[in-house]
């Protein structure tokens, strides 16, 4: 385990209080500190804008007694608010409902190497606060100098290096740090009344893997100006192209129906469906906390489970809930390293890529809909519907033909999974819950 | 009224110490923000109180100002190297010779309480708190055996904040908010459906009694998720559609107040920002905001910058009147502050944001505006939307009706609506006289920032928008 300045301390304070919590007649306790130190720097038409930086510590924990159940966060950690609140925590937990599932899960023998999870850059901390103003002002610099772009967002870059603790009564005590970077502009295009806007994002754990300014401003405009002088079209059912952006939230959203909460609680249209088929033989989903310097990895999760690697859908089966302790416990199933903080929480959580080239996506569609930006929310767990306001490109004779606006995409997520036609090659876990290029064979397109 | 409790113990002496650093390296404004808040919450589902948690958060965040640029530092270590290492933080941005020279310190009077409240929720037992989610809980239960499973959550906050300036103004704000919500999933031979319902405000428990009981919360739920059991799925294409007075009213946070947000006017990238004093809308559309409704889940004694609120008239009869303005917009604009600066909490800047926003009522019957319709849809429960720079907006209604030869006819589905504003706000045609709010749960989220906020309209009737439906 790494050794870091400041984790003694947290170690020490997550164990004074799963102590104090004993002591107070609790049977089972568990702490978590997060000790987090943010930089952000935005710069908007070469100036500065906003300069935040700031150093800040939290601890939660929970008591469990007689299976009752108590959770509780600070930010306030001196001596007398902490056993108030732990005191408190157990006088609640008098009042709760006694509960067979509740409590912590047993001691793991299993201990992953932190070290090859590359999840810190020293280099984060090293970076001057100039270096960042520099990387970012270079961005947007670039980007303004493709003259279709009429105004600027302002370009970002942020770093966050956090140490996270927990200790439990069961025996466990762990920690790790972990670092993230991230270089971002977002740009509007077209005059007033005609303007259309995206924004380009690069995020790693290490400095030396952010995209260059030049690629970040390169692929912020080049998704800007792409809409420029949209239409809009008649409603119709076509075949849909989602861009990698895309997928991430379909995949997103396909994670919020086989968390074993929304199963337990049946506010998914997949509770009680483990085994069937749901999408079509080109759907794999695999959940991984194990994937070296990826954004979803980790040791091990809030619960001090250790992450590991899930097959959640095989083939267009579904194989397996993502589960806490507790959810895990409702549902008879072990959990799978996915507790994040009394729920459920994807680590890398991902649609396996096919072969398909998105060049060959599009040239294998005659006429259709590639949807490269959705607003809005329109996604329901229980039902599996899908309704969004949607932007993307026309697609005509496997050609992109003009941008399109203002339209919405509707669908059911059990048939847009049936209807999986192509999966691209190029997933590329920019984000920790992602997928490639895919491209559904059919869905409602509303327009005029 | 919640009475505010000092968790800093910072004398005058300290709070000028920690301005002083902070125009260190010059800049025209500097501002210490302390917040200390206190939270409860309560989970109730498969018949029992599952989990219960409290939650305490205290820090101060540092802010300098020196023309259009902000430094900003937070700390919730609040031993006075700390703070002074957070003043010089935030002081690194000025660099500038020139400094605001320090006022003296002038409590800000406070004329208006808007927290009218009997019995503060967190100053309220457990075990009452409890008893409330249980009411809404099986409420929720017994209306029918379709009922499946059922959630209650229940929350309450009190936020302490202290604020002083260079300019000398020192306010302070104690501020309750309650929220009790209910979700229901009904079961019809395999159909599973979902309901939603809730309320609260910045009230007492005495809310619940006099109000909105937990009974009702807990019935409405359940009856939303029967309802769409029996849904169809909503028309996809352009048609006619009206607005149900009070829910909503997120077409109008969506569609208009964003982007009436000082800092996208000043920065050019909203749609209205050389619309001022021009039409943008229908003649019968008047749009307000108002901070200072009283026990409103949006309203504040004084926004996150120590500024009075006002009432603000945005739209006056389809035409851009004002913006809403926080410090730093305002003097950039040199246009009067409105009090519309709001920060979720002390670790972040505050920005322009809105508080409860509607439409003002209009002339028209309600049931004359329903039989206007020959052919089109009732949008009455919303889930939210989104709203871009560019005017492009959408909503999505979670429950609503087909709208036949002036009837409402069969429940739709869920669909999302998607405009450009200022095209959806000509095409405004009927305004009803029935103004109402939404639920008093919502929360409106900005630059990674969450405030709570309500909205409100009468029944409106848009001419053709676009609905995403699947048939």
């Amino acid at each position: 385990m790494r050794e870091t300045g400041g984790a003694g301390s947290l170690i020490e304070l997550a164990e004074r209080i799963v102590g104090l919590g004993r002591q107070m007649g609790a049977d089972e306790v568990e702490a978590a500190v997060s000790d987090g130190r943010e930089f952000s720097v935005d710069v908007r038409f070469g100036n500065v804008e906003n300069l935040v930086e700031a150093g800040s510590r939290y601890l939660s924990f929970r008591i469990i007694k007689d299976k009752k159940t108590a959770h509780a966060t600070s930010s306030d950690l001196q001596d007398e608010t902490l056993e108030r609140l732990v005191r408190n925590a157990v006088d609640r937990a008098a009042l709760g409902s006694r509960d067979e599932c509740a409590g912590l899960p047993p001691l793991s023998p299993d201990r992953i190497d932190i070290a090859s999870l590359r999840l810190y850059d020293p280099r984060v901390a090293e970076l001057q606060a100039s270096q960042k103003i520099r990387l970012a002002k270079e961005t947007e610099r670039i980007a303004l100098e493709d003259k279709r772009i009429t105004n600027s967002h302002g370009a970002s870059f942020i770093t966050n290096e956090v140490t996270a603790v927990l200790a439990s009564s069961n025996g466990f005590v762990g920690s790790y740090d972990q670092t993230f970077c991230s270089l971002s502009v977002g740009l509007q295009a077209g005059e007033t009344d005609e303007k259309v806007e995206d924004y380009w994002v690069s995020v790693d754990r290490f400095v030396q893997n952010l995209e260059p300014p030049e690629t970040v401003a390169k692929k912020a405009v080049e998704r800007t100006v792409r809409q420029l002088h949209p239409r809009k079209v008649r409603t119709q059912t076509v075949p849909v192209i989602f861009e990698p952006g895309m997928t991430d939230w379909l995949v997103g959203f396909l994670f919020s129906c086989i968390s074993a909460v929304a199963v337990y609680q049946k506010t998914t249209f997949l509770a009680g469906r483990l085994g069937e088929r749901i999408g079509n033989e080109k759907i794999t989903v695999i959940d991984d906390g194990l994937m070296p310097g990826r954004l979803g990895s980790r040791p091990f999760d809030s619960e001090g489970v250790p992450c590991r690697k899930t097959i959640v859908f095989e083939n267009g089966v579904l194989r397996q809930f993502l589960c806490s302790t507790y959810a895990g416990r409702k549902l008879g199933l072990p959990p799978t390293g996915n507790s994040d903080g009394g729920s459920v929480g994807p680590n890398n959580f991902y649609l396996q890529p096919g072969t398909s080239t998105p060049q060959e996506i599009i040239a294998s569609t005659e006429r259709g809909l590639i949807l490269t930006r959705t607003i809005g929310h329109g996604l329901n767990p229980v039902t599996g519907d899908v309704s969004r306001g949607a932007f993307g490109l026309w697609v005509e004779g496997g050609e992109i033909a003009f941008p399109v606006s203002e339209v919405t995409i509707a669908g059911n997520l059990e048939q847009i999974l049936g209807q999986v036609a192509m999966v691209g090659n190029d997933l590329d876990f920019r984000a920790p819950v992602c997928g490639p290029t895919i491209k559904i064979a059919a869905m409602t397109v509303a327009g005029e | 009224m919640i009475t505010f409790e000092d968790h800093f113990g910072m004398a005058d002496a300290e709070r000028k110490r920690a301005l002083e650093l902070a125009l260190s390296s010059g800049g025209d404004f500097a501002e210490v923000y302390c917040e200390y808040r206190t939270y409860s919450f309560i989970n109730m589902e498969e018949d029992i109180i599952k989990e219960t948690a409290e939650s305490v958060s205290l820090g101060l965040g540092i802010r300098v100002i020196a023309g259009e640029r902000t430094g900003y530092g937070y700390t919730n270590d609040l031993s006075s190297e700390s703070i002074g290492k957070t003043a010089l933080t935030a002081a690194a941005i000025a660099a500038s010779k020139r400094s605001a020279s320090l006022r003296d310190f002038r409590e800000a009077r406070q004329l208006e309480d808007r927290y009218p409240l009997a019995q503060p929720a967190h100053q309220a037992s457990l075990q009452k708190k409890i008893e409330l989610v249980r009411r809404a809980y099986l409420a929720c239960q017994k209306v029918d055996p379709k009922i499946k499973k059922v959630k209650v959550l229940f929350q309450d906050s009190a936020q302490f904040i202290s604020i002083v300036n260079s300019e000398g103004r020192a306010a302070v704000d104690a501020r309750p908010q309650v929220k009790l919500v209910c979700t229901a999933v009904a079961e019809k031979e395999k159909r599973r459906e979902f309901g939603f319902s809730g309320g609260g405000g910045r009230v007492g428990l005495e809310y619940f009694e006099r109000i909105l009981s937990p009974e009702q919360v807990g019935r409405e739920a359940a009856e939303e998720a029967l309802l769409l059991l029996e849904a169809v799925e909503a028309p996809a294409g352009e048609m006619p559609v009206i607005l149900a007075p009070g829910h909503a009213g997120v077409f109008v946070h969506e569609a208009v107040g964003h982007l009436l947000e000082a800092d996208f006017i000043r920065k050019k990238t909203s749609i209205f920002w050389d619309k001022l004093g021009k039409k943008v809308g229908s003649p019968l559309l008047s749009i307000y905001d108002d901070p200072t409704r009283p026990s409103f889940r949006g309203s504040y004694n004084i926004d996150d910058e120590g500024a009075a609120p006002a009432k603000t008239l945005l739209i006056d009869r389809g035409v851009v009147h004002s913006f809403l303005q926080d410090r730093l917009s305002s003097r950039l604009m040199g246009r009067p502050l409105t009090g519309h600066g709001r920060r979720q909490d002390y670790t972040c800047i505050p920005i322009p944001r809105m508080s409860n926003t509607y439409v003002d009522r209009g002339q028209d019957d309600p049931g004359d505006i329903l039989r206007s319709v020959a052919k089109g849809i009732y949008a009455e429960k919303f889930e939210g939307g989104q709203v871009e720079d560019s005017g492009k907006f959408t909503f999505s209604i979670s429950a609503g009706y087909l709208v036949e030869e002036g009837r409402l006819t069969a429940p739709i589905k869920q669909a999302t609506l998607i405009g450009t504003n200022i095209d959806i706000l000509q095409k405004i045609d009927r305004v009803g006289s029935d103004l109402s709010f939404g639920l008093q749960t919502g929360t409106c989220g900005k630059e990674g920032q969450e405030v709570p906020v309500t909205d409100g309209c009468p029944t409106i009737r848009i001419s053709r928008m676009t609905v995403g439906g699947q048939s």
